[in-house]
């Protein structure tokens, strides 16, 4: 039994915050109301007027395992999302083996059972090893709860294939999550191409290499009467494509964009920092003013980090031989906080809608809300506070993040999760 | 103020470019002498570290650091791993260990250099880097034209060629430009991107180019071999479109215009055989100056001295950066 006397609970329906304690008996809000009287065993919190919101969820993560193991486990994935005041994620299938049957799926669900103290969901592949050829043994991923089939890392490269893969996945009720890039036009590198890129001196991919893709993928969608969700945004006129497709109506297009797209620029990359590197890669100011456009319209349905470990071997090399990756999950919350929500560009109410609620609904989960009888799934946040993203204070088994050793505004002080109290700062 | 590292052009003063090209213009008075050989590095180290395949860079270099009295060492790239970045981290550790005190670097791999520059105590010197710099190649290009205008400021320089893929053009075009020379580009549509500086001039038709007067035509050299998708649809074309034709020698020759080239030269492609005796053809003395400018450079970088990790480095960079963003 837990009573958090003196929150300001956030929800994603009003950008009010409503003032008053929370009662939370055996995983369950029972009571929400002002000065509550306290129950006799119960554990009171004051929460001295922090901002008490749904845990977020995160459907685009890489937790590397199988196979990568020395990037990211499930364990340690797990412990990020926890640290950032994230309690469920979709896995991306790009690990190797890569999740393509129902017995690599049945391993990962396996091993995340004992591993992770927050449920870990995962994608499937669309095709076997993610090579765009050969279709996927799709329905016995599904008999065992995939709902998002992608090949993300790449795009399904091959438009007959997926339109084949749509017509036939769409029949047991799953989606298709798409990673839009042109691969002959975007090349290897995973860098705008542009005055950044001739300054450089590196081959750069164009944004059309997503523009194209993104519309590809809707239209395919509309002929096979399937939902398409388009992942991580980093154009303009990818949002602009999205934009207009939703406009029309008659085709279910559901649409991230994530963190690291919204704040930097190819610029940022100066002098070959490898924690800049990512694909799709950043782009320009004004694709990330669009993006944020976007977001607040409600074009993107959904925030999600896309967060991709990799080691700091791995990312000390040169440019162009570094992995394309950021993190995400120890820092989005917080520097969502810092760079949008502090300085008045949108409300507490969008940060849960787009970073809690949603991603649940894409996933046909309950929605994790703050009010009487749902489940207890829930972070209390100090904006007063400040976080410093030491290595030390990141879960992550990597830290490929510009925001290492960074401090920012905004910490988060408690994760609930039913009855189990996850983080406590 | 003393420089352990020659990594581009780009962060070099302008001071520090007319030292260099005063200190060329003394050392090029040593070859006319019987003994060309001066003692500045004796006792000194010199390892060339070629990634990708170089004749006359690298012979240049090493009869620059030869005439110096430095000691000369080739270190042998395995090329069936040159493209695994383990391998490049790996040698750097080696080279450190090895204590030489310059190491000639080139690498297909852009920002490379800099990369070994701060992991080793060596005076590291650029050599070039996929396509972002080749800062020697830069300054014996200046100091060649320097020998014909001594006073270069608002002479008119029209690069030809490869752009999107050159480093020569990227060094060459911003050491002119802190000298004061002005640049255009001429080439392809697809070779010259529209994202060049814009301070750059930008044509695609050779007409058009020469109404804009220039006094030197530096044509770059037509890389094939770096063609992952077709950029242009036959030499004979390009030779037709953007090449020194005769026809085109002939109006070049006239003006009275100069023809610079970095080399080794595609004859029937960038230019016709005959630019090859063209009196203001300054290919051979581009050669020739290559030797001197880099002798200055060897003789100017102060090795050794504490080099900041990789690591400190990147956070430095960063200190200043994203996260104090709007």
């Amino acid at each position: 039994m837990l009573l958090l006397q003196n929150a300001r609970i956030a929800s994603e329906n009003s950008p009010v915050l409503l003032e008053g304690d929370v009662l939370i008996v055996e995983g369950k809000i029972q009571d929400i109301g002002s000065n509550l009287t306290i129950p006799e065993s119960a554990r009171v919190i004051d929460a001295r007027g922090r901002i008490l919101m749904p845990a977020m969820f995160d459907a685009h993560v890489h937790f590397r395992a199988p196979g990568f193991e020395n990037k990211e486990t499930i364990t340690t994935g797990s412990e990020a999302a926890i640290n950032g005041g994230i309690t469920g994620v979709v896995m991306m299938p790009n690990t190797r083996p890569a999740l393509d049957s129902a017995t690599a799926v049945a391993t990962v669900l396996e091993n995340a059972k004992d591993r992770s103290r927050i449920p870990v969901y995962t994608s499937g592949c669309v095709t076997k090893n993610r090579e765009g050829k050969e279709l996927a043994e799709i329905e016995g991923m599904r008999e065992l709860g995939v709902k998002m089939l992608t090949d993300d890392g790449d795009t399904t490269g091959d438009p007959a294939v997926l339109l084949r893969a749509m017509q036939y996945a769409t029949e047991f009720g799953m989606f298709f999550a798409s990673h839009c890039e042109v691969p002959e036009l975007a090349g290897p590198r995973a860098l705008n191409e542009g005055v950044m890129s001739y300054r450089l001196g590196i081959k750069g991919s164009p944004a059309c290499a997503e523009e194209i893709i993104i519309d590809r993928d809707i239209r395919l969608a509309r002929a096979a009467g399937a939902h398409v969700h388009i992942q991580h945004v980093s154009s303009k006129l990818g949002m602009e494509t999205i934009r207009w497709w939703k406009s029309r109506g008659d085709v279910k297009v559901t649409a991230e964009v994530a963190p690291h797209h919204l704040l930097f620029t190819d610029e940022h990359i100066g002098d070959y920092d490898t924690n800049y590197k990512m694909n799709p890669p950043l782009r320009t100011q004004a694709d990330c003013d669009a993006l944020l456009e976007g977001l607040i319209e409600g074009v993107f349905d959904l925030i999600a980090t896309d967060h991709a470990p990799h080691t700091p071997f791995e990312k000390a090399q040169d440019f162009i031989s570094a992995p394309n990756g950021i993190t995400g999950l120890d820092t989005a919350l917080v520097s969502l906080y810092h760079f949008f929500v502090e300085p008045g560009k949108f409300g507490w109410d969008l940060v849960v809608k787009r970073y809690s609620a949603e991603p649940r609904r894409l996933m046909g989960l309950p929605v994790a809300a703050i009010e009487v009888g749902q489940q207890a799934n829930c972070v209390l946040f100090d904006t007063e506070a400040e976080t410093t993203f030491t290595k030390e204070f990141m879960k992550s088994k990597s830290q490929n993040t510009p925001f290492i050793d960074q401090t920012l505004k905004g910490r988060v002080d408690l994760v609930i999760l039913g009855t189990e109290i996850l983080l406590e700062r | 103020m003393a420089r352990k590292d020659l990594l581009d052009i780009a962060s070099l003063h302008r001071e520090e470019i007319e030292f260099l090209l005063d200190q060329s213009t003394s050392f090029k008075k040593l070859f006319t002498r019987s003994v060309k050989k001066i003692p500045a590095l004796e006792g000194k180290s010199v390892l060339m570290l070629f990634y990708e395949a170089s004749t006359r860079t690298h012979s240049s270099f090493e009869v620059a650091a030869k005439r110096l009295s430095a000691e000369v060492t080739n270190f042998n790239v395995d090329h069936s791993s040159i493209t695994k970045g383990e391998s490049v981290r790996e040698t750097i550790e080696t080279l450190q260990a090895m204590r030489t005190d310059y190491i000639v670097v080139r690498h297909s791999h852009s920002g490379l250099p800099g990369m070994i520059a701060r992991q080793t105590t060596a005076s590291v010197i650029n050599a070039g880097d996929g396509a972002h710099e080749h800062p020697t190649q830069a300054l014996l290009d200046a100091f060649t034209i320097k020998e014909k205008f001594p006073d270069p400021r608002g002479k008119k320089v029209l690069i030809i060629g490869d752009i999107l893929h050159s480093r020569v053009a990227r060094s060459t075009s911003t050491l002119l430009q802190k000298l004061g020379v002005e640049v255009a580009y001429l080439g392809p549509g697809s070779l010259v991107p529209k994202y060049v500086p814009a301070s750059i001039p930008r044509f695609t038709d050779y007409e058009a180019a020469m109404a804009w007067a220039p006094d030197v035509v530096y044509l770059l050299r037509v890389q094939m071999e770096r063609q992952d998708v077709q950029f242009f649809p036959s030499v004979r074309e390009y030779h037709r479109v953007y090449g020194i034709t005769n026809t085109r020698l002939a109006e070049i020759s006239d003006r009275g215009l100069y023809i610079m080239h970095p080399g080794p030269v595609n004859r029937g492609v960038e230019l016709c055989d005959a630019v090859m005796d063209y009196e203001r053809s300054l290919i051979t003395n581009q050669v020739e100056n290559g030797i001197s400018v880099r002798m200055a450079v060897l003789d100017w970088l102060t090795p050794g001295g504490e080099f900041p990790k990789q690591e400190a480095y990147a956070a430095q960079q960063r200190a200043g950066s994203p996260v104090t963003m709007p």
